[in-house]
């Protein structure tokens, strides 16, 4: 540093300054085509090994859901074990369970719950709660979730608070899913605004969850913070509440604010045509 | 006698601090882009791997989108364009198709494909456009979501106003006819406009692509290609590091100039507030996203322009020259008109950041970058005509800018590959890699020689677009 600076000084700079620049330039490139070249390496490995595993976790999973082979006897195939203890393989593996667990209904989605649970996957799930990335935190509680595991509720309704819109997004989803309209309560003292985005995501959840019990989505319309309420107009209006028009038509007679008024009144004509 | 040689010494000697100074300025600029791009661009996969899109398939509350497609002699492929156009994954839309008054037998295939009839469609047109001869709507409910207008030729501008004007959404999403989208491209378009709390989203814009030699089966993108022609293989290049590398980083800063006139979604209202496309310029798309910008700060509105980096365009790039001259002399003719009619922008502390870094920046680099050149080599050849040139020097400095771009060619596939990951093919890649080694000898000199078609053009008063005849994707 200090040799440039004399170089730089005595006006003899540019020289040494292009010289260390291309061999820089030729380094950094030359770094960069390896770790392209490692990357594309590591995704053709990944790609392999995801085809070989996905062949041993088809065949589990079929003798689980259809033969009733409880991992108690999975685990007994010392081939499976040694697989079951890299990362990679149980992540695959959730990753097919979790996508057949969307896909069925009723007794074999109970028995992939239980597999989830037995096979200790769930272990991992919920440490992954405890991630200090949210995106870890994120996978954690979908997969939490999808198996309907309610007793994650408490620390997943945590994260609905969080500051990173993603995790409360996916937080809020999860609890839906789970506890139905008890997760959304607190949102009537939500001081922050939703925006539309997050008010989407909540109605998609009810509605892509099915949730029957629509008991107490009328505080919303309490709320002082005018996002809430309109939360709570556009569930009314979506999830075709129509017991829910007294509220709607108490809110169109207080409110002062005249858009959420209107909106009021235009869910009450609807819900009354 | 030695007056004179310490003249030359002296100019030499400034002449070599700026061009060092300019070419050290462009460099860290570029890599301070590409820092900020890699950077968001993460975060931004991260997000969106947590993104279920389908809330806003189901729900009556996603944002209603008019498509805008101006058409104008595009027989040959309008018919599949439309169909694909149609069948998108969105449900609150309408598909405009304007037919500029095409010379071609565009309407008549519209017509007899869809069933087309005349309709008395009725608006209110804010923006002044040439006469529109019908207004059709298709008789077959499968394509109820279709409006094709018959203008008079008035040019993209005018027909994209036309659109303006007749869409019934308060969201437009102009697009060329001609491009290719992925399925799911106005999900992705349209969220940002409901992100935003208290801020107002203006527009939001997409990453455009290179489809040559890419397969397309019934309007979409079913295999991706790196072309053979080294022309259009080095737009691959040049399209990856101006969206993943540049782009992407005045989108977090909010500073972007540009949404690419091949797809881009506008809040209807601001748009035709601010006066609609420009009818002026060849660079409409620039040039309403500025002035619309511009509006929003004039009036003390808070507002932002969202980018979306997923590649949700492919468009067909030029492969041969001739074709390849029209269009960048006809980008740098919109980039002059753009900066020139918001001149007063330039440096201006009331546009924020706007005025005092993304007009500058686009006036320094992307205005001022090819005369530059031009100049530098002039000098150069004056050096060497009087023996002054000192050939090492000149030797290292070259070797100083070739080495940087093909850094930074590596640095966009480097980026490519840690995010979307479009050309898994090894050969795919070794001949992008190839390219970056031959660009700044064979694609570097043809761009600059078309920007100063660009500015003798706007010296001369030329106007208008030019033909711009396509080869059409290779279907399966």
């Amino acid at each position: 540093m200090i040799e440039f600076w004399e170089l730089y000084k005595n006006g003899q700079w540019e020289v040494p300054f292009l010289t260390f620049s291309i061999y820089l330039f030729v380094a950094a490139s030359l770094i960069l085509y390896l770790i392209i070249v490692a990357s594309r390496n590591g995704k053709i490995k990944k790609e392999r090994l995801t085809k070989e595993y996905s062949v041993v976790i088809d065949k589990i999973m079929s003798d689980v859901v259809f033969e009733e082979i409880p991992f108690t006897e999975v685990k007994k195939d010392k081939n499976f074990l040694v697989l079951f203890d890299t990362s990679f393989f149980r992540e695959v593996l959730t990753d097919s369970l979790i996508n057949l667990h969307k896909n069925y209904e009723g007794v074999y989605a109970q028995k992939l719950e239980q597999f989830y649970k037995d096979s200790g996957l769930i272990k991992d799930s919920f440490k992954k709660l405890k991630s200090l990335k949210w995106e870890v935190k994120c996978k954690g509680i979908t997969e939490l979730s999808e198996f309907n595991i309610k007793e994650a509720f408490d620390q997943i309704i945590v994260y609905s608070k969080a500051r990173k819109k993603t995790l409360k997004i996916v937080a809020i989803n999860a609890a839906i899913k789970l506890e139905g309209t008890e997760s959304i309560k607190y949102l009537v003292e939500h001081s922050d605004p939703i925006d539309d985005w997050m008010q989407l995501n909540i109605i998609g959840a009810f509605k892509k969850h099915d949730i029957g019990d629509t008991e107490g989505i009328e505080h919303l319309l309490e709320s002082q913070n005018m996002t809430v309420v309109t939360l709570g107009l556009k569930l009314i209006k979506e999830l075709k509440l129509s017991q829910k028009v007294p509220h709607v038509a108490q809110l169109a007679a207080q409110t002062t604010n005249t858009i959420i008024k209107y909106e009021a009144q235009s869910i009450l004509q609807t819900l009354t045509a | 006698m030695t007056f004179f040689n310490t003249e030359i010494t002296w100019f030499l000697d400034v002449y070599i601090l700026l061009i060092l100074g300019y070419a050290i300025l462009i460099m860290s600029s570029y890599l301070i882009l590409a820092y900020l791009s890699t950077k968001e661009l993460r975060k931004y996969l991260k997000r969106n791997s947590f993104v279920d899109y389908d809330v806003l398939l189901t729900s009556e509350f996603a944002p209603k989108l008019s498509l805008i497609a101006p058409a104008y002699n595009e027989g040959l492929t309008i018919e599949e364009n439309v169909k694909s156009l149609l069948s998108l994954n969105y449900n609150n839309y309408q598909v405009i198709v304007v037919n500029d008054g095409s010379k071609d037998n565009s309407m008549e295939i519209l017509t007899k494909t869809y069933d087309l009839v005349l309709t008395d469609l009725e608006f209110h047109p804010k923006i002044e456009t040439k006469k529109i001869r019908g207004i059709y709507t298709s008789r077959n409910a499968a394509f109820k979501k279709l409006i094709v207008v018959d203008k008079e030729n008035g040019g993209k501008a005018d027909a994209l106003n036309v659109g303006l004007n007749i869409a019934q959404n308060p969201y437009v999403v102009c697009i060329d006819v001609d491009c290719i989208l992925d399925k799911d491209s106005l999900l992705k378009l349209a969220k940002p406009f409901l992100e935003s709390y208290g801020k107002r989203i203006i527009a939001t814009g997409g990453v455009v692509r290179i489809a040559n030699q890419c397969v397309i089966k019934n309007g979409r993108l079913v295999e991706v290609n790196v072309p053979d022609v080294m022309l259009s293989r080095i737009q691959v290049l040049e399209y990856l590091r101006a969206f993943l590398l540049g782009r992407m980083a005045w989108g977090k800063l909010d500073g972007l100039l540009l949404i690419s006139g091949a797809f881009g979604a506008f809040d209807k209202e601001i748009a035709i507030l601010s006066g609609g496309y420009s009818t002026k310029t060849v660079g409409e798309d620039m040039e309403l996203i500025v002035r619309m910008r511009r509006y929003m700060l004039d009036n003390k509105l808070s507002y932002s322009v969202s980018y979306i980096p997923d590649p949700l365009c492919w468009t067909e790039a030029p492969e041969d020259f001739k074709i390849f001259k029209k269009q960048r002399s006809r980008w740098m003719r919109g980039t002059i008109e753009t900066l020139s009619i918001h001149r007063r922008m330039f440096l201006n502390p009331k546009y924020k950041l706007l005025g005092m870094l993304s007009v500058p920046y686009w006036t320094l680099f992307e205005f001022l970058a090819p005369a530059i050149e031009f100049i530098g080599l002039v000098i150069t050849a004056v050096f060497i005509l009087f023996g002054l040139l000192n050939w090492h020097f000149f030797f290292l400095l070259l070797l100083f800018v070739y080495t940087f771009a093909v850094l930074f060619s590596v640095i966009a596939l480097y980026s490519e590959e840690k995010t979307y990951h479009k050309y898994p093919k090894q050969a795919d890649f070794f001949k992008l890699l190839m390219a970056a080694f031959i660009e700044p000898f064979y694609f570097h000199p043809l761009t600059v020689y078309a920007a100063l078609i660009g500015y003798k053009e706007k010296m001369m008063g030329t106007k208008g677009w030019g033909e711009m005849t396509r080869k059409g994707f290779t279907k399966k």
